[in-house]
């Protein structure tokens, strides 16, 4: 325990030494941002397009202001904004110590490598889980101050599963992510990945293979193609956890065996 | 006998690429162990494979009598290193980049950091950002690292890599310093061959992928010598003379020249210009000179390519 304590303080040191938490930080802010801004202009457009908040021709079709509409769009940013933001949070962790060459000073301690490993999906997780709530909670802060109707505690219980859930199905699969960058010795490699599972995810839901397929799950989870109910089962989450499972055996096999001869 | 390090039969492939081939080492406890190559030769391979970093292909690797590899005791605690190139993490200061080490070693007394940062002369650096460093102190950094947990074994892969002369002094006295007072096993590759001749106590030669020399005390002794080198026209019968004479004669037919190691014709040269004229063989040069290792090794190596 106390080896891994320290790996992970050493992990967690490295984050908040690096501007990365800040940038991401700050693109998770975007959503409740944003989404704030639409509400204003939905309350009342023709007050929005009087102070130039939006042009003459602008046609929103976000929905109505209500406190469903900011969830369904904070839920929206997790899923979506997560694959991508969460994939960008694993790439750095993993991908910097190729791209520092400081991998090779992990590899012969007294500190195994699983232990490291298992450090910085650790620290992975957390600083997902902090976005989201960074996403969450300012999302409710943005809607209580530009008062939002249609609040309700069991909407406000069903939004909280959405965005939550669409992160832990999102952060499930970030492994992958990392056992890229690790092999791919970088930051690129996984940032395509990122893009391609995204674009695949797309291709699944539109043929109706979404539930089968892990990386649209969580898409299909957050509400963004409608009730979960209808289109996600049982077997969608045996289906992700095997994957997880699969990736996390991946990436630990990797560096506990691949040459690192670079 | 106990080995700090053993490899039996060590190859590695990559594909088609054979780093490493067929490598035995023995590397003794408190030995400077040089390990010498032209660049590509396998060094940074074999000391991988050393740490446990790249799977032999055949073979095996013990390091302070333990197997390496996926199923063998780790013995990391006891052994520091430095592989190619000094690295950190450029985010963070040269104190947060050693505790980093210290946490990850198990180590709680903060002060094995500060001690080290004293000794490679990177204490004023403790809160600079390590991505501001020269190379030389990043070196530096990168070898307390390496040895702030005072491990029985140093794998240093050029280790004087970067430094100025005053450092590169300095680390050959730190090195030395170790291996003789605190018994520490120092196993270095370079191809800074005065450096290495100056340091080590045994010396490999890697010559692609083959392990080509491997020079104990005794022979290593035998290089740093003098001897006496003579030509001659007729070179033949000059060996000849030499011979009849009593001496023992080596010849290096690539440079004509024949050499006199033996201490009685390095110490009376005019004795043997004296025998050769008298027997109509007179030598066109005759000099005392100071073998060294350099020769050996591109003679060595320039025989091999």
């Amino acid at each position: 325990m106390n080896t891994f304590l320290s790996a992970l303080w050493a992990e967690a040191l490295k984050a908040r030494r690096s501007r990365v938490p800040l940038l991401t930080a700050i693109g998770f802010s975007l959503a409740p941002l944003v989404g704030g801004l639409f509400m204003i202009i939905l309350k009342d457009p023709e007050a929005a397009r009087e102070i130039g908040l939006i042009g003459t021709k602008a046609q929103l079709t976000v929905g109505v202001a209500e406190w469903s509409t900011m969830f369904n769009l904070l839920s929206q940013a997790t899923a979506i904004g997560g694959a991508i933001g969460f994939a960008i949070i694993a790439a750095w962790v993993f991908g910097r110590e190729f791209s520092d060459r400081t991998a090779k000073d992990l590899l012969a301690l007294p500190t195994s490598r699983e232990t490291i490993v298992a450090a910085k999906l650790i620290v992975i997780v957390i600083w997902s889980f902090a976005l989201t709530l960074l996403n969450y909670g300012l999302g409710l802060i943005v809607g209580k101050l530009v008062v939002i109707p249609g609040w309700s505690l069991e909407l406000l219980q069903s939004a909280t599963v959405d965005i939550f859930g669409a992160a832990v199905l999102t952060i499930a699969l970030l492994p992958y992510v990392a056992l890229i960058a690790s092999a791919g010795r970088g930051y690129m490699p996984p940032f395509g990945w990122a893009i391609f599972t995204v674009f695949l995810s797309q291709i699944a839901i539109a043929a109706g293979w979404g539930d089968y397929f892990p990386w649209a799950i969580a898409g299909l989870f957050s509400g963004a193609a409608g009730p979960r109910s209808e289109l996600l089962g049982f077997h969608s989450y045996v289906v992700i956890a095997l994957t997880s499972i699969v990736g996390l055996i991946g990436v630990f096999g990797w560096w506990r065996s691949a040459d690192q001869a670079q | 006998m106990d080995y700090a390090i053993e490899t039996n039969h060590l190859s590695k492939s990559f594909g088609d690429v054979q780093a490493v081939n067929d490598v035995s080492l023995r590397v003794k406890r408190g030995e400077i162990y040089g390990f010498l190559g032209l660049n590509g030769a396998g060094k940074t391979t074999t000391i991988r494979a050393l740490l446990g970093m790249v799977r032999p292909s055949a073979g095996e690797v013990k390091i302070l009598g333990q197997a390496v590899g996926p199923h063998g005791r780790s013995p990391w605690d006891r052994v520091g290193y430095l592989v190619e190139d000094a690295t950190a993490y450029p985010d963070l200061t040269v104190s947060e980049n050693l505790d980093i080490a210290r946490r990850l070693h198990g180590i709680k007394d903060r002060r094995v950091t500060d001690v080290a940062m004293e000794r490679l002369a990177i204490g004023p650096y403790a809160d600079r950002k390590a991505g501001t460093l020269s190379s030389g102190n990043l070196q530096r950094l990168a070898l307390a690292r390496a040895m702030f947990h005072k491990p029985d074994l140093l794998i240093l892969d050029e280790p004087a890599k970067g430094l100025d002369p005053a450092g590169v002094v300095e680390i050959r006295e730190l090195l030395a310093d170790l291996a003789h007072k605190q018994d520490v096993t120092v196993f270095m590759s370079s191809h800074i061959l005065t450096e290495v001749d100056r340091l080590a106590t045994h010396i490999g030669i890697i010559h692609q992928g083959h392990l080509i020399e491997d020079l104990d005390k005794e022979r290593l002794d035998h290089f740093r010598g003098r001897r006496l080198e003579v030509k001659a026209r007729d070179l033949d019968r000059a060996r000849a003379v030499l011979t009849e004479a009593g001496y023992t004669v080596t010849l290096n037919e690539q440079q004509a020249t024949i050499i006199l190691s033996e201490p009685g014709a390095i110490e009376r040269p005019e004795e043997i210009a004296t025998l050769l004229v008298s027997q109509d063989t007179p030598p066109t040069r005759l000099a005392v000179e100071h073998q060294n290792l350099e020769e050996h090794f591109m003679q060595l190596t320039g025989a091999m390519q």
